[in-house]
């Protein structure tokens, strides 16, 4: 328990985080030229919580959105700054109880992500488009949920459970496998409770 | 290779101008309406980001990024515009569709909201170079870890774009669908995106490298390369907008208490 915050902020994991908002950035780009219906921009994020842990995962997210915003003219990512924020911090959280060792744990850090992003992101919607996530799919639910006269803040959250589980389900699959993938020379810099053992 | 930023370079004084100094009109357009929340409010800042898009001869360039949002714009009317919970007076109906009125100034409220902030944005985003913001950030205390993210993001996210194009290319020349229907593009996301991710992870072991041994950590004061000439419009527009924000947030809490 005593390492789940532990950060180190060396060379090694503040280059990181540029990678992985690139690595945000691609996701979303191959998200829209293949036309998926997920947003599956927080890939990065999610690697950035696995690797560095809870804190350079919730750097990754904030500057994510905070540097979309500010200089590509996406100014409607700069208020989920603290969606991310949160989905970083949950997974990094989840990763070092030992939540990303096989498969199945790690649909239950995807389903925590989730979960955290929806609770994060429906007062946000609520407050700044009255409900609606601009997802085709989740608006329709909303649609029907308000035709039928329950509340905005239910729908909403309906809504957004529709779209960012599934979402978070994907892109942890995603992270999963890369994860698999890295050799273990890269995975070796960033683990927070190393020691170095003296041999004299 | 293509930078993601969208900075205008045509010298206007708007990009001579302190990035703080944009940031504060930012504060301003949104904070005054909404603590307002008249319509009108929101309209003389709507005009005035125009305006001021105008005067930097800039409002062709605003319009692409304001148009993205229309779409979502039309969501929110038409949802509201039919189903809004307070929705009792009909304002015009198409054929057997109503629209009433509670719900389409509902949304109008919101619209006026996301185009308000959006415009303000837009004059921030097309006159501020990245490495003016980033120096201005670091002379005002910013770690300059942190803000070494900032102007990497630039320097990284074309590199991968460019990545990204080459390994469409050989997946497809390996004959990978990335068009139809849609378990056929979903299948296809992974043996896009992994090997790019993986690249650029692997490659961030290198760049950690190469910084450690440039002195990234050195604990000592670090110059700069580039001196930004300051404005004298700086102070004035400052003072302006602090004297608006300031009587905004006044008038606001002599309306409550009276």
């Amino acid at each position: 328990m005593k390492n789940l915050f532990r950060t180190k902020l060396d060379a090694a994991n503040i280059v990181l985080i540029p990678a992985c908002i690139g690595i945000n950035y691609l996701g979303k780009l191959f998200a829209s030229v293949l036309k998926l219906p997920l947003w599956l921009d927080s890939i990065g994020t999610c690697l950035g919580g696995v690797l560095g842990g809870p804190i350079i995962g919730g750097i990754c997210g904030a500057a994510n959105n905070l540097i979309y915003g500010l200089t590509t003219g996406d100014s409607i990512t700069l208020v989920y700054a603290l969606t991310s924020l949160f989905i970083g911090i949950a997974v990094g959280i989840m990763a070092r109880l030992g939540f990303m060792k096989n498969f199945g744990k790690a649909m239950i850090t995807a389903v925590v992500a989730g979960l955290v992003a929806v609770v994060v992101s429906t007062p946000l919607n609520v407050i700044f488009w009255g409900g609606t996530t601009g997802n085709v799919w989740g608006d329709a639910l909303f649609a029907v949920t308000q035709a039928s006269n329950l509340p905005v803040f239910l729908g909403s959250l309906l809504d957004e459970i529709v779209v960012d589980v599934p979402d978070k389900v994907v892109t942890l699959i995603v992270v999963f496998l890369i994860m698999k993938g890295l050799p273990k020379k890269l995975t070796s810099l960033y683990e927070a409770d190393d020691n170095i053992e003296s041999l004299d | 290779m293509k930078s993601i930023s969208l900075f205008v370079d045509n010298g206007v004084y708007l990009t001579r101008l302190h990035p703080f100094t944009k940031l504060l009109y930012i504060l301003t357009a949104i904070a005054v309406p909404l603590l307002w929340g008249q319509l009108f409010v929101y309209a003389i800042f709507i005009a005035a980001s125009m305006l001021i898009l105008a005067s930097g001869k800039l409002l062709k360039k605003a319009l692409p990024l304001i148009a993205f949002s229309f779409t979502i714009l039309l969501t929110i009317f038409i949802i509201h515009g039919l189903f809004h919970q307070g929705n009792e007076n009909v304002l015009f109906s198409v054929g057997k569709i109503h629209f009433y009125r509670e719900g389409l100034s509902y949304a109008l409220h919101i619209g006026c909201n996301i185009l308000n902030m959006l415009l303000s944005f837009v004059i921030f985003v097309l006159t501020t170079r990245t490495g003016d913001l980033v120096v201005a950030l670091e002379k005002c205390g910013c770690p300059p870890k942190m803000t070494y993210i900032i102007s990497s993001v630039f320097q990284i996210v074309p590199q991968m774009t460019s990545t990204m194009g080459t390994i469409m290319d050989a997946q497809r020349s390996r004959g990978m669908e990335t068009e139809g229907k849609l378990l056929v593009r979903a299948k296809a996301f992974l043996p896009l995106i992994s090997p790019v991710v993986m690249s650029s992870l692997i490659n961030t072991r290198e760049r950690a490298i190469a910084l450690e041994v440039r002195g990234f950590e050195a604990g000592c004061k670090k110059t700069y390369l580039k001196e930004r000439e300051t404005c004298k419009l700086d102070l004035p527009i400052n003072i302006g907008l602090l004297i608006i924000l300031l009587a905004a947030i006044g008038g606001r809490v002599m309306t409550c208490l009276l």
